[in-house]
């Protein structure tokens, strides 16, 4: 039914490009394309599609998801001088679902969902298992609307892969899911030549149903894919931006399938650090979002070739850079190779009190002792509002725990547990297994009151033009931390025979004399004190003077 | 030592030159204090935490994450820390949280209350040895009177037994270090103790929570019956308690099928981390027969003559091929050997065992340290000093045994060992 799809216009397609000046001589570079499909998520059969990538919704419709953000980045985003990105993305990969209330087996589908889109996505998603999965109870709620109001958090699944190494061969295939791939609009900016020579990036696909209008009496599916990127100045050589800086190239016209392709610049910085923009801007727009002003230049993407060039213009005042209400890190207690310690430090640096949530999903390989867990505020141990404990199993289940806190305004939180180094057989150890392995992000998750530095789109909303004048009750922020990495002791991997043989020796020594005692009796035999060397020569000169003898007696017979 | 003597031997008279209620009353003192001192001292975290001392099995920090775990209303066997039975734990739960008493001070007492245990073993091993030789002296050769045991030896050996026991380093450590073999050796010592006094009943249930504790205690010579019924039971206890069978893949699973390959002073870690997997189950079958079953049987019949000789003997096998032992099973057997100081003239290798006991109790956590901490070594050289050490256990063993049945030769056949006049060597055949 081409005709159908064509006059109803049941799926939109929009592309935004938000460049952003940060305090920290860095410059962040946000791509958001969103697709919203007018159609019922649960019978929508995915057939047909128009604008929506059929092989994702083909994915989403035989695992039975209801929700999926997938998350791939190389590089860490540093909240504490950046502020807050517009998607958040832990380091390396990262995977949450939900299912639908129907789903039968939810590990079986979440395991199968994550080759797939290993498939998908060129990534090694394929390692996300039953082993390295946990089911959050508090973290990850569902984004979208949700036909019952109880949500069980059985359905959901979250993994991450902090080894996963995000390159081109990941970005390519992401590019396809694009209604104009990378032919044209401003995907076609997306050159992997120059966008990972940078500080952060990430690639990220998040797809929910969301409801169709105000009434929500129906809903739709919505597609948000997002690049982000974080320049630093330094490797650009120079703080002055321009698309064949950033990108290599100009861009050569929208994307003819989106309805609105715009490009933002945020110019709030400009009272400080004052650049100007060539060309100068269509719009300017003011957005009062949780008592933070900001200004953005806004350009229509127009069908000829354009490009932007920002020149600073050198009257740089003293930066001040105030850091977000909430940010966290974490690290390795301990030295040697058989105890250490995990902490979390989660600053609040709010005049008020914060309410947060730490997720940890400790590999099984890194078993936590729950008694040793530790909550410092300030220097003062305090004990956590309630915890959400799943204790892991070898080989089979990580090691679950997410904590509720509440932080007293402008407060330093440090949350230090314990754990042991386990030893692994010898074939579990990856090729060079001196690496290390990795303990993948601490997510801490809050409503914040304030909007400062804060860019999220809010929850109703899937285009940056959406989070302007966007102001709600709460933002919230899901912070993630560092991954860790530990050396767990290594046995030495080329001695499999020695060290069977060696300990069969062992054993074979016990059996041995146990073997004598019990089958056998003592006696008494002569002593035979006489050398080996002695028999022999007893014997020749036996033997020699048997035979003389004989001829002895041959003779005297003759 | 006159022979004459030993006829004098009163069960509770001490002789002039034994030791004195008094002098043995100090030693249990001066072996008290050492381990309170130490267990309160900053040395006992140290302690506690080498591997020689704790191993998965019983270390104290997996049963304090147990307890805390239960008291949050989270299941400790769901996840795999915790290798304790539930039965244990209870106990556990009871003496640390009901009656408030001290973690160390509970350790205290049941090690000290075992080295009591210890004493009267020895003291009803010894009158049954007196007894057996006033009864059998008929049989015995006439050169061999000299051999026999006299009084001091039989009111000493007790005395020395629980000296083995109370200044052994590998029990004080294994006191020290909070390691749950405190609680494991205490009922194996009731256990010997009501076994040599004749009661069935007390024997039973004490073996029955020995073996709660560590599978591999399960052996032949109780009464079958009682001892199944005394295990159904506990294990229905365990069940109620935990709220399902989760612990026994939690307890037996994980002896049985050595899933933590943290090194300990056994042979199965390092084995069992080289070990190709498709190998795996079968060397796990051989390696656990090897330890628990395969030398019972023979032992059972060659020495029936001795049950507490065999039940050490058996109980030093097992503790050097376990899965996971700890130098408390062994110190438990060595401070048992004093029993046997009628066979220590037939041993041979004496010197050679000490000295290796000696040479890999010190290198032993050297070489860890330099692994572990320095990145200097590697595991091959912690697992050549437990080879050694298995390797000393093993000569031991095989040693007393072998010197059993030559003591019982020469007691039957003479001192002399000669035919026709001609020297003879004394093998087996």
């Amino acid at each position: 039914m081409p005709w159908f799809i064509l006059t109803s216009k049941s799926d939109r397609f929009s592309e935004e490009l938000l460049i952003k000046p940060l305090y920290s001589d860095h410059l962040y570079v946000h791509f958001q394309f969103a697709t919203k499909w007018d159609t019922n998520p649960d019978q929508e059969s995915f057939r047909h599609t128009h604008i929506f990538p059929r092989a994702l919704g083909e994915i989403i419709e035989r695992y039975n998801v209801q929700e999926l953000h997938v998350s791939l980045a190389g590089g860490l985003w540093r909240y504490e001088t950046w502020g807050y990105p517009i998607l958040d993305a832990a380091p390396g990969a990262e995977v949450w679902a939900w299912f639908k209330a129907d789903t039968e087996d939810v590990d079986k589908n979440w395991k199968e969902l994550a080759s797939s889109l290993s498939g998908l996505l060129c990534a090694s998603l394929n390692f996300i298992n039953v082993d390295n999965s946990v089911n959050p109870e508090y973290t990850f709620k569902p984004r979208g609307v949700v036909s019952d109001q109880k949500i069980n958090s059985t359905y959901v699944r979250y993994a991450s892969l902090p080894r996963e190494i995000v390159c081109t061969e990941n970005l390519t295939p992401w590019k396809k899911l694009l209604p104009c791939e990378s032919k044209s609009g401003l995907a076609s900016l997306l050159n992997s030549g120059y966008i990972h020579n940078v500080r952060y990036h990430s690639i990220a696909i998040h797809m929910r149903p969301v409801c169709r209008d105000d009434a929500c009496e129906f809903t739709s599916l919505e597609l948000q894919q997002s690049v982000s990127l974080v320049y630093d100045y330094l490797i650009m050589g120079t703080k002055n931006w321009s698309f064949r800086k950033l990108f290599g190239q100009g861009l050569m016209g929208p994307c003819p399938l989106s309805e609105n392709s715009v490009i933002f610049v945020d110019t709030t910085s400009n009272v400080s650090v004052p650049f100007q923009l060539i060309p100068s801007p269509d719009d300017y727009i003011t957005s009062v979002r949780g008592g933070h002003v900001s200004t953005f230049a806004k350009y229509n993407v127009k069908p000829y070739a354009m490009s932007i060039n920002a020149n600073y213009l050198g009257k740089e005042s003293v930066l001040l850079n105030s850091p977000p209400s909430l940010h966290a890190n974490q690290y390795i207690t301990g030295y040697g190779q058989e105890r250490g310690g995990i902490v979390t430090k989660i600053y609040n640096n709010h005049w008020g009190a914060l309410e947060v949530v730490v997720l940890q999903n400790i590999p099984w390989y890194v078993p936590i002792y729950l008694h040793t867990l530790k909550i410092d505020v300030n220097g003062v141990r305090v004990e956590p509002v309630g915890i959400h404990y799943i204790p892991g199993r070898q080989r089979q289940r990580p090691y679950h725990l997410e904590i509720l806190l509440k932080l007293p305004p402008r407060s330093v939180a440090s949350v230090s547990i314990d754990f042991d180094y386990v030893f692994l057989k010898w074939q579990e150890y990856p090729p060079d297994a001196n690496h290390g392995f990795y303990i993948g992000s601490a997510v801490i998750s809050a409503n914040l009151p304030l909007a400062r530095n804060f860019t999220g789109l809010p929850q109703d909303g899937a285009t940056i033009a959406d989070s302007f004048n966007a102001s709600r009750r709460g933002y919230l922020v899901q912070v993630r931390t560092e991954n860790m990495v530990i050396t767990l002791p290594t046995p030495d991997f080329s001695m499999p025979y020695n060290v069977i043989c060696l300990a069969c020796t062992v054993v074979a020594l016990a059996f041995g004399p146990l073997h004598n005692i019990t089958t056998k009796r003592l006696v008494l035999t002569v002593k035979d004190n006489e050398k080996l060397i002695v028999k022999i020569k007893n014997r020749i000169v036996k033997a020699w003077t048997e035979r003389n003898s004989g001829s002895d007696v041959n003779q005297s017979v003759q | 030592m006159p022979a004459e003597k030993s006829e004098k031997y009163v069960e509770n008279r001490p002789e002039q030159r034994c030791y004195k209620t008094g002098t043995i009353l100090l030693m249990y003192t001066v072996g008290a204090s050492i381990r309170y001192w130490l267990i309160f001292s900053r040395y006992q975290s140290i302690i506690g935490n080498h591997i020689e001392v704790s191993t998965p099995l019983n270390s104290w920090k997996r049963v304090s994450e147990g307890l805390y775990l239960q008291s949050k209303g989270i299941n400790p066997y769901e996840g795999d820390l915790l290798h304790e039975a539930p039965v244990t734990m209870l106990l556990y739960r009871t003496l640390t949280q009901s009656l408030k008493l001290p973690v160390e001070i509970t350790f205290l007492i049941f090690d000290i209350g075992t080295a009591v245990l210890l004493y009267f073993i020895a003291r009803r091993y010894m009158f049954q040895l007196f007894v057996q030789q006033e009864e059998s002296k008929e049989e015995y050769s006439e050169d061999s009177k000299e051999f026999l045991l006299a009084g001091p030896d039989f009111l000493n050996s007790p005395v020395f037994v629980a000296a083995a026991f109370l200044f052994n380093p590998y029990m004080v450590f294994n006191c020290v270090g909070l390691s749950t073999t405190v609680f494991h050796n205490f009922f194996l010592a009731l256990f010997l103790c009501s076994m040599l006094y004749g009661s069935i009943l007390l024997s039973t249930v004490s073996l029955a929570f020995c073996t709660m504790m560590s599978l591999s205690k399960i052996r032949a010579f109780v009464t079958v019956g009682v001892f199944i019924l005394v295990m159904v039971s506990l294990k229905y206890i365990s069940t109620v308690l935990s709220n399902g069978d989760a612990f026994i893949k939690n307890v037996y699973g994980f002896i049985l099928t050595v899933p933590d390959l943290q090194p300990n002073i056994g042979l199965f870690w390092y084995f069992f981390t080289e070990m190709f997997d498709h190998f795996r189950d079968l060397f796990i079958c051989s390696f656990q027969i090897n330890a628990t079953i395969l030398y019972l049987i023979p032992l059972s019949i060659k020495f029936r003559n001795d049950p507490f000789l065999l039940t050490t003997a058996v109980l030093f096998l097992i503790s050097v091929f376990k899965s996971y032992p700890c130098l408390g099973d062994v110190g438990f057997v060595l401070s048992l050997l004093p029993c046997f100081i009628h066979l220590f003239n037939y041993s041979q290798q004496g010197f050679l065992v000490g000295v290796i006991f000696l040479i890999t109790t010190a290198l032993g956590p050297i070489l860890w340290h330099l692994w572990i901490y320095s990145n200097s070594a590697n595991a091959n050289f912690y697992f050549g000093v437990t080879l050694a050490f298995a390797i000393a256990q093993i000569f031991l063993v095989t040693d007393i045994l072998f010197a059993y049945l030559k003591r019982e030769f020469c007691l039957k056949n003479g001192k002399d060992r000669k035919i026709d006049g001609k020297d003879a060597l004394l093998i087996l055949e």
